[in-house]
């Protein structure tokens, strides 16, 4: 499997709302970051919209599908995302770093929301395919005001 | 010409009738309208905390209902509350959020003023056919503007009652959690979430200091979440109602009072910084003060009409239509603790708040669906009746109840109504 078909099957169970597949596909010790300040350092003590450790993100996986998240009830089956421009920024042995570019789409009620962004993802080769040890994704709108934003990214 | 005299206002007093709330003021266009004039812009309005502007230059773009102004601190140190509006024609003369910045420059017609104000350059200024004084031009300031410890209100009203008549009895509780710093100083220095809703200003006020009534109900996942993070249960909080807890006080402000339900205690050895906080706020405040702060969670408020405090941060409420409003969320930090206390609270903050946080976007979601649901006007009344026969008045001239209670929302609306009828203080 090449990164760019990861990627693809990733925003695949992240659309379909495959919670468990997508948990799967992490390694222990892995982080989820997604800054409200694009330019924050990793370090530095600013709130984030995500910034979750291996054991926050089963938190976050088990509160999406323990069907009680009001937020998450519009959404199933309701969204579909593009990802493109993909870029390995380095291979060296089983790691692997891509970014990539995504729009994602959301019906909810009789709007459609949309969101774009670009993924910066940390990724090791297991056998045929691969696993995330780290993920950041950078909103074009994490400083603004934005929606619930209850789905995966 | 003949003066077309307006209609008078109507009678504000029937949105609110007994125990019940007439659907309209969530809706009606007009009502909104009616709440920038009388409330908004008459009433004292939290701008931001000092922290946020801690160097000369630095400023921050903020709304006094929906008039852009600027909280900047200027080279000589003072902070002021400008109308983010060139004097020329009424550009922004500020677009970026935040920053730093000797001079505000009008992208227009590049007319600048330094950041105390003064205008600076009119810009090809021998084409105007006098003298033009400069001194006539400057950035036009709030009209009252004022702080308690740090936090800066303004308003726009030329008159009215003082910061200090408008806070009252809310002041014992901003103390409460600005005192959780063993140098009594907080810092509002680590950004922020904002979030946008489509739903009325005033659902977020009255949910967010809702008692327990609503946790059991739509946070239940996230209790779970906690007790399995933290060891501790807090789902069962609500199967006890304790009294006193959810209060309203003059001036419709609210809050929740947890200071007589003790926090369980953590299971485990407390963290070598915690034991170092929990000695710096015993030698700032003395065992047993230090100590009651420390075992009961800092009492949740809302200062009316814009202000919230809860748990990890100061939000804001910022209506843009009637059903139509931002929050932003504000950690707050505090200073002199060890930096793994500040890192704990930001950890719990991301945990609970924010668009993608584990308990606040379940009541943004009810939010947006109650604007859905005040359309429906078959009997057009929201009943906030509960605990009314067990209301106790308390010595500050407010009002108590118990864990459940909606004596905070019954407060908050005989505020409101004494506004609406124009007896705006």
């Amino acid at each position: 499997m090449t990164p760019e078909h990861f990627l693809y099957h990733e925003a695949q169970l992240m659309d379909e709302a495959r919670y468990d597949e997508w948990f799967a596909l992490w390694l222990e010790g892995s982080t989820y970051w997604v800054p409200a300040d694009p330019d924050q350092d990793w370090l530095s003590r600013r709130v984030s919209i995500i910034n979750d450790d291996y054991i926050r993100l089963e938190q976050r996986v088990d509160r999406l599908k323990s069907g009680s998240v009001l937020a998450v009830e519009e959404t199933r089956g309701a969204m579909r995302r593009l990802v493109s421009n993909i870029t390995v920024t380095r291979d060296e042995g089983d790691e692997v770093s891509v970014e990539s570019n995504f729009m994602l789409g959301i019906a909810r009620s009789a709007d459609q929301q949309f969101w774009m962004g670009r993924s910066f993802h940390e990724l090791r080769r297991e056998g045929d395919t691969f696993r995330i040890a780290g993920k950041k994704v950078l909103l074009i709108n994490s400083r603004r005001e934005m929606p619930l934003l209850q789905v995966l990214i | 010409m003949s003066t077309e005299l307006k209609a008078p206002p109507p009678d504000y007093s029937k949105l609110v009738d007994g125990s019940r709330v007439h659907g309209s003021a969530y809706r009606d266009p007009e009502i909104f309208q009616r709440e920038l004039e009388e409330i908004w812009y008459k009433v004292w309005v939290y701008i931001g905390h000092e922290s946020e502007v801690p160097n000369p230059g630095d400023f921050v773009r903020r709304q006094i209902g929906l008039q852009p102004v600027i909280m900047v601190r200027g080279d000589d140190d003072k902070v002021r509350v400008f109308y983010n509006r060139c004097r020329h024609r009424a550009n922004l003369v500020c677009l970026a959020n935040e920053g730093n910045t000797s001079k505000f420059v009008c992208p227009y017609h590049a007319w600048s003023y330094s950041n105390t104000g003064e205008l600076l350059e009119p810009t090809f200024d021998e084409g105007y056919d006098y003298d033009l004084d400069k001194d006539q031009f400057p950035l036009v300031e709030v009209a009252r503007q004022d702080d308690y410890r740090g936090l800066v209100f303004a308003s726009v009203a030329e008159e009215g009652i003082s910061l200090t008549e408008h806070l009252g009895a809310v002041t014992e509780f901003l103390d409460l959690f600005m005192d959780l710093s063993p140098e009594g100083e907080i810092a509002l220095d680590a950004g922020s979430q904002k979030v946008r809703y489509k739903g009325n200003w005033k659902y977020m006020p009255e949910n967010s200091m809702e008692g327990d009534y609503h946790g059991p109900f739509i946070h239940k996942i996230a209790f779970e979440l906690f007790a399995r993070r933290s060891g501790l249960d807090v789902s069962t909080l609500h199967e006890e109602e304790i009294p006193d807890v959810i209060r309203s006080l003059p001036g419709g402000h609210m809050v929740e009072d947890y200071r007589g339900a003790p926090l369980a205690k953590r299971p485990g050895e407390p963290s070598p910084a915690r034991k170092e906080y929990v000695e710096q706020m015993k030698a700032r405040y003395g065992e047993e003060k230090a100590e009651q702060m420390l075992g009961t969670m800092a009492p949740l408020l809302y200062v009316f009409p814009n202000m919230i405090y809860i748990m990890t941060h100061i939000r804001t409420v910022q209506p843009i239509s009637v059903d139509e409003t931002v929050s932003a969320n504000y950690p707050v930090m505090l200073k002199g603790v060890p930096e793994e206390i500040n890192d704990n609270r930001l950890s719990d903050h991301e945990f609970m708040f924010g668009s993608a946080g584990f308990v606040s976007p379940d009541d943004v979601e009810i939010m947006e669906r109650n604007q859905v649901g005040m359309h429906a006007e078959g009997d057009d009344w929201l009943f906030i009746g509960r605990g009314e026969h067990r209301e106790k008045d308390m010595p500050d001239g407010g009002k108590s109840g118990h864990t459940m209670d909606e004596t905070h929302l019954r407060g908050f609306w005989r505020h409101y109504i004494s506004l609406m009828n124009g007896d705006a203080k």
